[in-house]
């Protein structure tokens, strides 16, 4: 093949005279020995033979192009028209590609990211420090660190104290990941404590992104870190999702746990580590026993890529999704190319006498095909640039706008090669989606003679019938996410999200290592909250819901019947006011008290009486459980259920126990509080209060509604993206009705000008028009409202409880909503053909 | 063509007549003809209008070359030569032949 290449390109010069010179010296023997000349067609057996010798496929290509070009030239509406249409049904594919893949694949910003594990012990996503210590010494893998990356840090910038997010790591996190750095190094294991890497959004608004900010000090939970590098701008972490948490420093406290991250020897295999890590969990379990055994249910799974996908349950639904948002997308695209197909079919019928020419003349078949399909595929071209240009202003813009959300997210999307082959593919899908049925028409209607118009409008009319049941289709989805979101709004969490405030308060470290400073603090912030005007009550607690909760498996021992049984739920420590100002109704006994000392006393939620206690009487149940299962615990009240982690979920069982009642060695805490008035106006009154009683503490202040929008977000993301791409589908079908319309009325001019010149009246010319219209609009949203039935079936999944993909209201307003389209595509059409000058028609004869 | 006396060439007959001819020595194009024409007892002839696009495609191949040369009245002539490769193509399409035509002849005998 490449000698073929090289021959071709080295020895084509002079061939043509060559051939005819071979030719004419075969002639010349033929005639001198007398034998018969032959008769052929010297002329053809040259250009035969030339045809050999040429790169016919791309110059043939690259002449067919031009051609194109030129015609197109000519047809400036047909182009614009067309690259519109594929440079939004592009635009949209590539954006949500490069959304999905970053979600999916993106790849932590460490030194060959493939070798990397995570590794849990014992069930647990973090391990205590020596845990990681002792797999280190163990030499199973070739570098073992770790880090907590939902840790919240105090950052005192010199005027006030906020809560910002921070990962602590192990100290030879940087140096055995590889984490490349803009400024700086990065944290070294013979550095003090002291020291903090920032990540780049926060150097530029802090420190104003100045370079010398490394070797400045900065002030973090109250101690002055030197600040001894910067992270680059796209730097990715080892969680994705696009979590940026703003410093990195050293793990300092030995109550921090750190998730394990470790590095596999080359050539060494995920099961084979996993075999191996067994081995080590048990010698750690007898070594340094702890409250659970580290043996128990060992992970190790890989942080990047496919394998990353397969490990992992959560992100196996966000692929799901991506491949349906993509399908739909898919959909919208499609219906732009039936957009393009039109006006090319209308083109076409226009080029008839001249393809009847060219075949006349000799031209094959297949030549005057691939001319047509280039033109289709000059203007996918075209318009994939056009719509790889849109995707990307769209990214630009997307990355400008600061998401409202409660934890730093920035998504780096950047065009690489996936997003170039995901577009080539769709450009190839396109210009043959576009070119191939008008190319194959305008062959078909040059050889069958005078081809019966009323036949090609009839395939044109289908392909708009076509479009509409597509867009039904993407138009069912976009809304069903819709109302996805609309009610998910409506549902209720369990508790008073409209009347209240949270305010998430992490104590310095200095002078609170204490649990009993800690719950003295806390009660003197209570107290002080309550008493403010306009606050009707105010509470402590844990954990607010829906902002992770604290899981628990374990197993319980009944007091009555030594009945053992493994339990789950969430956990919450509390104090007495907790239930009264959530607004969530205690169904049975009392909240905690002041009193309950000496004696363990839980409340529990509804969920868990009926999944655990079977008959028992919930109230005066006593099992025993603790960090040594011996201890008795009393209920004392049953409770509502509230949501913990989704808006969707089913009820969870939950668990909750007094504040009081617990060592507290957290130095994060939540208040909240009930208004009387609302509680955005209680902001300023609550961060001035707890400002004043400890003004070393990291306050981050809000009302509930605001600070839980994170469950909300995953359906208000997908009635976004649904929504925006079903609209857009509308768009596009409308667009393609509105041309076929108005087509067929200018077909037609000849016949309402007659119409109207015997008398018929402007109304039944409308009538006429419409009718036409509407019978393409019914039977095209029937037929897609009969489709969206079956594929929509899947959705489920991702649908709030109560909302059924097959809802009758659902489709009753997408069927309404693409009739009004309709008749808006067909009024221009209509009052042209109303306008139609009969005389002048006539006269036009 | 269509005459009973001169059978159409078989697709791919006539690069395999061509190459054996060359196994003789080199010829130009007018030679080759002529050859196949003898060698067949003027069974078979060979139209320009499919030796030359077949010549041309074989060099294309590599399976002969060409070089200029004086013909027998001294007229500067294209002298085509086989090389190894098209040899080896010569005997791989005898033996694919012989089979064929012995399949063949079996078929219609019996």
């Amino acid at each position: 093949m490449v000698r073929r290449f090289f021959l071709k390109l080295f020895r084509r010069g002079g061939m043509y005279q060559d051939m005819q010179a071979e030719l004419a010296f075969h002639r010349e023997m033929a005639a001198r020995h007398d034998n018969a000349i032959p008769l052929g067609n010297t002329a053809a057996i040259g250009e035969h033979g030339y045809d050999l010798w040429r790169f016919t496929f791309f110059e043939n290509l690259w002449r067919d192009l031009v051609y194109a070009a030129r015609g197109l030239r000519r047809s400036p509406v047909l182009v614009l028209t067309a690259l519109l249409s594929l440079g939004l049904g592009i635009g949209v594919n590539a954006a949500m590609f490069s959304l999905g893949v970053e979600f999916l694949f993106s790849e932590p910003s460490v030194r060959d990211a493939g070798s990397l594990v995570s590794v849990q012990l014992g069930g647990n996503s973090n391990s205590p420090p020596k845990a990681g210590d002792f797999l280190r010494s163990s030499g199973l893998f070739a570098d073992v660190t770790g880090e907590d990356e939902e840790a919240i840090t105090n950052f005192n910038n010199g005027a006030e104290t906020r809560p910002i997010f921070s990962v602590y790591t192990a100290k030879n996190y940087f140096t055995a990941l590889g984490i490349p750095m803009l400024h700086g190094r990065g944290i070294l294991a013979d550095d003090p404590d002291e020291v903090a890497v920032l990540s780049y959004a926060f150097w530029r608004k802090q420190l104003g992104g100045d370079p010398a900010a490394v070797g400045r000090s900065v002030n973090l939970n109250g101690r002055w870190c030197t600040v001894v590098g910067i992270l680059p701008e796209h730097h990715r972490g080892l969680i994705g999702f696009g979590y940026s948490p703003d410093v990195f420093l050293p793990r300092y406290l030995d109550s921090t746990m750190l998730a394990i991250y470790a590095r596999l020897k080359p050539g060494m295999s995920v099961p084979a580590a996993r075999a191996g890590l067994a081995a080590v969990a048990h010698r750690m379990d007898a070594e340094m026993p702890a409250q659970y055994k580290y043996a128990d249910e060992i992970r190790v799974s890989p942080i990047a890529g496919f394998a990353r996908l397969k490990s992992e349950p959560e992100m196996l639904a966000v692929g799901v999704f991506f491949a349906m948002l993509l399908a739909v997308t898919g959909l919208v695209l499609l219906i732009a190319c039936v957009n393009v197909t039109s006006l090319l079919l209308a083109r076409a019928s226009a080029r008839r006498r001249e393809i009847a020419v060219r075949l006349a003349l000799g031209a094959s078949r297949g030549r005057l095909f691939e001319q047509l399909l280039a033109e289709s595929l000059l203007l996918a071209v075209l318009g994939a640039s056009v719509g790889l240009a849109l995707a990307e202003v769209t990214a630009v813009l997307l990355a400008r706008i600061h998401l409202p959300l409660p934890i730093p997210i920035r998504l780096q999307i950047e065009p690489d090669w996936r997003l170039a082959a995901y577009a080539a593919v769709l450009t190839t899908v396109a210009a043959l989606a576009c070119g191939l049925l008008p190319a194959w028409q305008s062959m078909k209607q040059s050889l069958t003679h005078d081809m019966h118009r009323e036949r090609k409008m009839r395939l044109r009319r289908t392909l708009v019938a076509a479009q509409i049941a597509t867009s039904v289709i993407v138009l069912t989805t976009g809304f069903l996410f819709l109302r996805n979101l609309l009610d998910s709004t409506a549902i209720s969490p369990g508790f008073d999200v409209l009347h209240t405030v949270r305010a998430n308060v992490n104590m310095p470290p200095v002078g609170y290592a204490d649990a009993r400073k800690k719950s003295e603090y806390i009660n003197q912030v209570v107290d002080s909250l309550a008493a403010l005007p306009g606050i009707a009550s105010a509470a402590a607690a844990r954990v607010v819901p829906f902002n992770g909760g604290e899981r628990f498996r374990v197993g319980i021992l009944f007091a009555d019947n030594r009945e053992r049984r493994d339990v789950f739920f969430f956990w919450n420590g509390v104090t007495p006011g907790y239930f009264r100002t959530m607004g969530i109704p205690l169904l049975e006994g009392r909240t905690f008290s002041a009193a309950d000392r000496g004696e363990k006393v839980v409340i529990v939620n509804r969920a868990f009486v009926a999944q655990y206690l079977g008959s028992r009487q919930p109230l005066g149940t006593v099992f025993l459980w603790g960090g040594d299962g011996k201890t008795p615990y009393r209920i004392i009240g049953v409770a509502e259920g509230t949501k913990t982690l989704t808006i969707g979920e089913e009820p969870q069982p939950q668990l909750y126990e007094p504040l009081a009642q617990i060592v507290n060695d957290r130095p994060g805490i939540e208040f909240v509080m009930r208004s009387a008035i609302p509680p955005a106006l209680q902001l300023d009154a609550v961060r001035r209060t707890l400002h004043r009683i400890e003004p070393m503490a990291g306050a981050q202040v809000d009302t509930m509604y605001s600070s839980i929008g994170l469950a909300f977000l995953p359906s208000q993301v997908g009635a976004l993206l649904m929504g925006s791409t079903g609209v857009l589908g509308l768009l596009l079908a409308s667009i393609g009705l509105y041309g076929v319309m108005a087509y067929s009325v200018a077909r037609r001019t000849r016949e309402i000008g007659v119409r109207i010149a015997i008398g018929a009246s402007r109304g039944a010319i409308a009538r006429m028009v419409l009718r036409d219209a509407t019978r393409v609009t019914i039977a095209g949203t029937a037929a897609g409202l009969l489709v969206a039935l079956f594929v929509t079936k899947p959705l489920a999944v991702f649908l709030v409880p109560g909302l059924k993909p097959a809802d009758p209201l659902n489709f009753a307003v997408v069927a309404l909503a693409m009739l009004l389209t309709g008749l808006a595509a067909t009024w221009g059409p209509i009052r042209r053909a109303i306008n139609i000058d009969p005389n002048a028609t006539l006269r036009d004869e | 063509m269509g005459k009973s006396a001169q059978p159409a060439l078989l697709q791919g007959t006539l690069d395999l007549l061509i190459l054996h001819a060359l196994q003789r020595g080199a010829m130009h194009g007018y030679a080759i003809a002529q050859t196949i024409h003898l060698l067949s007892d003027e069974v078979l002839k060979v139209e320009e209008g499919s030796l030359y696009p077949a010549l041309w495609r074989l060099e294309l191949d590599g399976a002969i070359t060409s070089k200029s040369g004086l013909s027998e009245n001294n007229r500067k002539a294209k002298y085509y030569q086989i090389t190894r490769r098209g040899r080896k193509l010569v005997a791989e399409q005898e033996a694919t032949w012989s089979r064929l035509s012995a399949a063949v002849a079996r078929v219609l005998g019996g």
